[in-house]
């Protein structure tokens, strides 16, 4: 018996060494690779075929499943090469953990390991395009910006103007209400008067309170329209001398949080919460919502649930002000060794008429193509049967004009979150304003130890 | 020439228990050296910056035992609502345990289907503690069936919100330990009391003692080596206790962090800033608390002998 415990605690400690010993043997290989990979970026950036030495595994990164969708429908991936999806959700920062992760070890990894693309949110490209893991675009083939939209070009370029990736979509946001419920509430539902009765905080207001009168609520989550502020914010989270700051369009929003949270004028709940999102299902009490093209299409699955939803009820305006919500960078990274599928990728999402076209017209999306945007916003083919017949094109034109893409900071996802999710527990009474703001500072300390906390 | 005859047999003794000691100073010793020497350093990644390692001396220390503006000490604060939780989920597991393992185990009673009930208590430990936290949000969430019955029934009009109310927050959770560990618990406790010479039992009858004397003369007082070893067994993994909480909460320990472990803090640090200087000053604080209390528990539980 005790020969056969000894015998099995050999076998672990053996297993044991032998699991350590694992981790070097793809690094072991790694020397033997750069020759291939500085092979590759010599190379010219044509349209790539497996045989020019490039790697045979194409790694993305990216936080759902949005783009590989449009990727897998639209994009032909060069014969021999295998396209592998790495995705991690961005709830608390995970996707950014694994990305940096990756990012660190990009230069000891085996070729067919290294990331090769990914994507980024506004919320952290900072991070990415600032530093050393990402490169310049142009040398690989990707540099015509002319049809992209300027903002979405700004927010891929580093602090001296180095383009390192594209986005695949523009995304002025705007305000998404329920036609059935406006009608009841204001009489109509046609875009223009109710645009007219919604282009200011105040009537925004004033309509939530007729609302609420009707049984109804104006928003289903304190931070639908969060971003409106936020992404048209004039100051950013964190100032020259690394302390933190509250924005005066943040204090606004915390403003109209409250004032809706005493008013009963909203659902308390995280954006993409059950609590929410069930709003969206016919028999909801909700009026509005607040997004770009990609909300519609890729988060109201419940407003498009066949039995539940309420398809076609729905049609958007520009609300009290304009902005922008998201956005998907394609950002190439550094020690890539498939470079000129790299580039080929993104040109085909930005330059890629046909492509583009497709985007608009079968994914409901807006594209980061300015000249098929224009001709989709004046064509009645583009109108949307989710919109009940609305062509959103006509009105995102309009609003990509406005976007601003400024005061972003590498630390604005997690202020983002954290504020939201302890701002509510104070609006739901479980403490007081000041403990609020107390646990969103330790939250934001825990996260980033140099970041200056008003004290 | 004597000397040379005699056979040591001690080496073997010490080559057969090498391996262990191996794998433990591998495994659990050198971790545990490094988690204290990285516990004095500035340690930590800003983006994809990585700042330090740089040393700070007690700086980590003193940062954590500093009281935040409302008077209170952070940590002490987790230590607490870790305590809390264990207690509310593990006094109820150990008394309810206690009770099964005599049931199950009396000669008089003889329960039928023993073998089924055991595996049906001890099933909810094999349920990954993450996905039994999802099944509980789900269940108590503002959307979820529990708050549709309560509804349905006229309890309340409006759903209540089960995770915005400390009490709610914090029974939740013990709920959950006691059901994931109930089970565990009773078949150690069964051991326990299987191990004890039956005519002892039989004696105690013969002398004309009651169920509850039994319990308390003879049952108890031999039970105890194994009730020590499970109560502390039990306090160490509450002392971890990370996976209930950290999901059924979001990681957030909500509402105003009062059901935020010392685990979950700790993991707070590791997150996005990797903070090893931290999150090492936390683990050494658990381990010390995890200390003391043992001896604790063991010194008071034994102290009779």
């Amino acid at each position: 018996m005790k020969k056969c415990v000894s015998a099995f605690l050999a076998l672990v400690m053996v297993f044991a060494l032998v699991a350590c010993g694992g981790g070097s043997t793809p690094a072991a290989e790694t020397p033997a690779q750069p020759s291939t990979t500085s092979g590759s970026s010599a190379a010219p950036a044509a349209p790539a075929a497996a045989d020019n030495g490039e790697g045979k595994v194409f790694n993305i990164y990216a936080w759902n499943e949005e783009f590989k969708g449009f990727f897998e429908k639209y994009y032909t991936v060069p014969e021999g090469v295998t396209v592998n999806w790495i995705i991690v959700p961005s709830k608390d920062g995970a996707y950014q953990n694994a990305l940096d992760e990756a990012l660190i070890n990009q230069a000891d990894a085996a070729a067919d390991d290294k990331v090769d693309m990914f994507l980024a949110e506004a919320d952290y490209i900072l991070k990415y395009t600032n530093s050393e893991a990402t490169q310049d675009v142009a040398p690989l083939g990707v540099t015509d910006f002319s049809n992209a939209y300027p903002y979405t070009v700004q927010a891929a370029s580093d602090a001296n103007g180095v383009v390192k990736g594209v986005s695949f979509q523009c995304c002025p946001a705007a305000l998404i209400y329920r036609r059935s419920i406006a009608k009841d509430v204001l009489g109509t539902d046609d875009p223009v008067e109710v645009q007219a009765l919604l282009n200011s905080w105040d009537k925004y207001e004033a309509v939530a309170a007729q609302a609420k009168a009707k049984g109804y609520y104006m928003t289903a989550s304190e931070a639908a329209d969060y971003r409106v502020f936020t992404n048209n914010a004039t100051a950013s989270w964190v100032d020259a001398d690394n302390k933190l700051q509250f924005s005066p369009e943040v204090e606004m929003w915390m403003k109209q949080a409250e004032s809706f949270a005493q008013n009963g004028y909203t659902v308390l709940s995280d954006i993409w919460a059950d609590d929410c999102t069930n709003q969206m299902f016919k028999d909801g009490k909700t009026m509005c919502f607040f997004g770009p093209a990609w909300y519609f299409n890729f988060s109201m699955g419940n407003a498009q649930d066949a039995e539940k939803g309420c398809f076609g009820d729905w049609a958007i305006c520009e609300g009290p002000a304009p902005y922008f919500w998201g956005g998907t960078w394609l950002l190439a990274a550094t020690g890539s060794d498939n470079s000129s599928m790299l580039a080929d990728v993104m040109n085909t999402f930005i330059n890629n008429e046909d492509v583009c076209t497709k985007l608009v017209k079968d994914e409901a999306q807006f594209s980061n193509n300015q000249k098929v945007n224009n001709a989709a916003a004046s064509d009645d083919a583009y109108a949307s049967e989710f919109l009940g017949g609305q062509n959103p094109n006509t009105i995102f034109v309009e609003l990509a004009k406005n976007i601003k893409f400024e005061n972003q900071t590498i630390y604005d996802q997690l202020c983002n979150e954290k504020l939201q999710e302890n701002y509510r527990e104070y609006l739901k009474g479980s403490v007081d304003k000041d403990t609020a703001l107390q646990n969103f500072y330790k939250a934001i300390h825990e996260a980033y130890p140099s970041i200056i906390l008003p004290q | 020439m004597k000397k040379k005859k005699s056979i040591s047999y001690a080496k073997w003794g010490y080559l057969f228990i090498l391996p262990f000691f191996l794998a433990y100073f591998v495994f659990t010793f050198v971790p545990q050296a490094l988690t204290i020497y990285n516990s004095f350093f500035e340690n930590y990644r800003e983006g994809l910056t990585q700042v330090g390692p740089n040393f700070v001396g007690l700086r980590n220390y003193i940062q954590l035992f500093t009281p935040d503006a409302n008077g209170s000490i952070d940590v002490l604060k987790y230590a607490g609502n870790t305590m809390i939780l264990w207690v509310l989920g593990a006094v109820p597991q150990i008394v309810i345990a206690l009770l099964l393992a005599i049931f199950f185990t009396s000669y008089r009673l003889r329960i039928r289907g023993q073998q089924f009930f055991k595996t049906v208590i001890y099933m909810p430990n094999l349920i990954m503690a993450s996905a039994f936290s999802m099944l509980f949000f789900t269940l108590f969430s503002n959307v979820g069936p529990i708050n549709q019955i309560i509804q349905a029934m006229g309890w309340s009009d409006v759903p209540i919100d089960f995770f915005a109310k400390t009490v709610t927050v914090r029974a939740l959770i013990s709920l959950m330990n006691f059901l994931m560990w109930f089970g565990n618990t009773t078949i150690l406790l069964m051991a326990g009391i299987m191990g004890i010479d039956q005519s002892l039992f039989e004696a105690a009858n013969l002398d004309g003692a009651n169920a509850i004397q039994t319990f308390f003369k003879v049952t108890l007082p031999l039970l105890m080596p194994i009730l020590v070893y499970t109560v502390i067994t039990a306090l160490i993994g509450g002392l971890q206790m990370f996976d209930v909480p950290q999901v059924l909460t979001g990681g957030a320990g909500t509402p105003n962090r009062t059901s935020t472990t010392l685990v979950m803090f700790l993991n707070n640090y590791l997150g996005s800033s990797k903070n090893y200087g931290m999150a090492g000053a936390i683990s050494v604080i658990i381990f010390i608390i995890t200390g003391v209390l043992s001896m604790f528990v063991y010194r008071s539980l034994t102290k009779k002998d």
